[in-house]
């Protein structure tokens, strides 16, 4: 049992621990605050504050592409979808006419971007894309229409000149707006063929069914 | 399960069966516990677990060996490091990949700063849970500070990837040499105004000390591992019992509850064991971050590891000691390139099978002490 020193001990020691806790409260008063507020009141953009290595959208420098494929391979998720064609004028020539990400899908793992020979694709400091239609996320990098041939590289180089980092990934990101009409990849639906419209039929009386010979 | 829930329940005395979870904040996760109560005390407490399986195991056999390294990160996401590490291990294993040496120290760098940030999300909610609300903001922002510099050093801040099979992703950068040993510095001063602001605070002290006493040979038997065991008594750490990595090397100790308050093995002895490790961490960052400089720099990677890995029949276990427990992973190859089984233990899984041992008998409200300071997380449960 607790005797009469004990508990009223137990009082004193609880004024100690309040102490020790709001003296410990009290100094936060004295010191800087941790929290920042995001978006507007960082002195850069958050983008810009990021360590070099962030693994944000990935973003494809076609310049440099050899179409090796072994993005799409490494990919855990196969959220890399690359299609290679045969120039039809210049046979020789391979086309990338299908080099598509699917960021939505994509997590953001790293492992694409290790095997690319050319450092073509990397990960930029891009993260702010936030859409209303996920399908708008699907960075095509390759145009469909216009299919950008694969690069060739020389013997001996060692250093491949590629666009900023980041720059492709931003412009797409900010030619599209946040609510933009989701990107129809199928082709639509045939017209329905133009049928006279059938007289409502007097329902049908049901007719008994026999469960055995169904 | 069914029999407890269909029971017939006498309506003469208080008695009531309740479901506490799957969506309860002090359950740490997607877990549920079906609770039979009488009044305010328990007569018994079941887990009821499964409500976060995403099969990881399985997606393991259908990805090839370097495609899993992102999906262990989820295996449990608040210590990404160490289902990384250990899966790294076991594949080094089965294929007899010789790690560099420098690779190592950033393993365990890396493990050991991620155990700190796991310990801070562990104490901070366990106090959380008990009612007191501010430590848990403090833990969150030095565990800030872990994040930035691990961002840093793989680019990411929760699901890290950073261990790759034969070594790891990327060398220290710039300057994070300095910037770590000034956290560290500012952190071991945390840790006294830590123990100050709640550790050693009357009312935390008399709500935890005599609470859910796990005794030592009980622990054993019911596989209790990491920090719930030590806090039991129990003097085992795979960091010192059976090493791996590097860890031979550092000078540690491995704390152990001693029942400072109340009985050996009560909440209140999982809870210091959790603080002192971090402390310890601290020391085995300091003193790899001074030992890697004598690594030769750049190699990082065991070389001819090959991207498309193929691995010949067979079997291999590798045993992590993870914030939450023993970590294993358990691969069977059939000499293709892909696993075909791998099997991983968790330490959270096994703390989950003695709630239902310790808790006849307690309150309600110790229930949730219980849980916290057995320091569960839903996705390493269910993986």
């Amino acid at each position: 049992m607790m005797t009469f020193t004990e508990y009223a001990g137990s009082f004193q020691k609880t004024a100690v621990s309040f102490w020790h806790g709001l003296s410990i409260t009290m100094s936060h008063l004295f010191r800087r605050p941790m929290t920042v507020q995001y978006p507007d009141r960082t002195p850069l953009p958050v983008r810009d504050m990021l360590p070099p290595r962030y693994r944000g959208f990935l973003e494809v420098d076609t310049a440099i592409c050899t179409g090796c494929q072994a993005c799409e391979r490494a990919c855990p998720i196969a959220c890399i979808q690359i299609t290679l064609e045969k120039d039809p004028a210049n046979p020789k020539q391979r086309l990338v006419t299908q080099f598509d990400i699917d960021e939505a899908k994509c997590m953001f793992c790293g492992l694409c971007v290790e095997p690319c020979p050319t450092g073509s694709i990397q990960h930029t400091r891009e993260f702010e894309g936030s859409v209303a239609n996920i399908r708008n996320l699907v960075f095509r990098w390759s145009d469909p229409v216009k299919p950008f041939p694969v690069y060739r590289v020389e013997k001996g180089a060692e250093y491949f000149a590629r666009a900023p980092l980041g720059s492709l990934v931003r412009a797409r990101l900010e030619a599209a707006r946040w609510n933009a009409a989701a990107v129809e990849y199928l082709p639509p639906e045939p017209p329905a063929p133009a049928v006279a419209p059938v007289p409502a039929a007097a329902p049908a009386p049901p007719t008994p069914t026999n469960p055995e010979t169904k | 399960m069914e029999k407890l829930i269909l029971r017939r329940v006498d309506r003469n005395n208080e008695e009531m069966i309740l479901n506490f979870g799957p969506q309860h904040p002090s359950t740490h996760g997607v877990i549920n516990f079906i609770v039979e109560t009488d009044g305010e005390v328990l007569r018994k407490a079941v887990p009821d677990v499964g409500y976060l399986h995403r099969s990881i195991e399985k997606i393991g056999e259908s990805t090839g060996y370097h495609g899993f390294m992102p999906y262990t990160d989820r295996i449990d996401y608040v210590a990404a490091m160490f289902p990384n590490e250990g899966y790294a291990m076991v594949v080094e294993r089965l294929c007899g990949i010789q790690v560099p040496k420098r690779a190592l120290y950033l393993r365990a760098i890396s493990t050991e700063l991620c155990r700190i940030a796991s310990h801070l999300v562990s104490i901070g909610t366990m106090t959380m849970d008990i009612g007191a609300f501010t430590p848990m903001i403090h833990g969150i922002r030095e565990r800030e500070t872990i994040n930035d510099l691990i961002e840093a050093l793989c680019g990411a801040r929760l699901t890290y990837n950073y261990h790759r099979i034969g070594g790891v992703a990327f060398d220290l950068p710039e300057g994070w040499r300095d910037k770590t040993l000034a956290f560290l510095d500012h952190f071991d001063k945390f840790l006294v105004e830590f123990d100050r602001l709640i550790s050693f605070n009357e009312i935390y002290i008399k709500r935890l000390a005599n609470v859910a006493v796990i005794p030592g040979p009980m622990a054993v038997d019911y596989g209790l591992s990491g920090p719930n065991l030590r806090g039991s008594g129990v003097d085992f750490d795979l960091r010192k019992a059976m090493p791996y990595g590097v860890y031979p090397e550092f000078e540690f100790d491995v704390p152990v509850g001693k029942g400072m308050f109340g009985q050996v093995g009560d909440c209140f002895d999982r809870y210091i064991c959790r603080t002192r490790e971090m402390g310890e961490s601290s020391k085995i960052v300091r003193q790899a971050l001074d030992l890697i400089q004598q690594a030769p720099e750049g190699d990082i990677v065991a070389p001819k590891v090959a991207r498309n890995l193929k691995v010949e029949a067979g079997e291999a276990l590798s045993r992590v000691e993870s914030a939450r427990g023993e970590m294993a992973f358990y691969l069977v190859a059939d000499g293709t390139n892909r696993a075909w089984r791998v099997r991983t233990r968790t330490g959270s899984f096994t703390a989950m099978g003695i709630i239902e041992a310790i808790s006849p008998g307690l309150m309600v409200a110790d229930l949730v002490a219980l849980i916290a300071s057995l320091d569960v997380v839903a996705p390493e449960i269910d993986r």
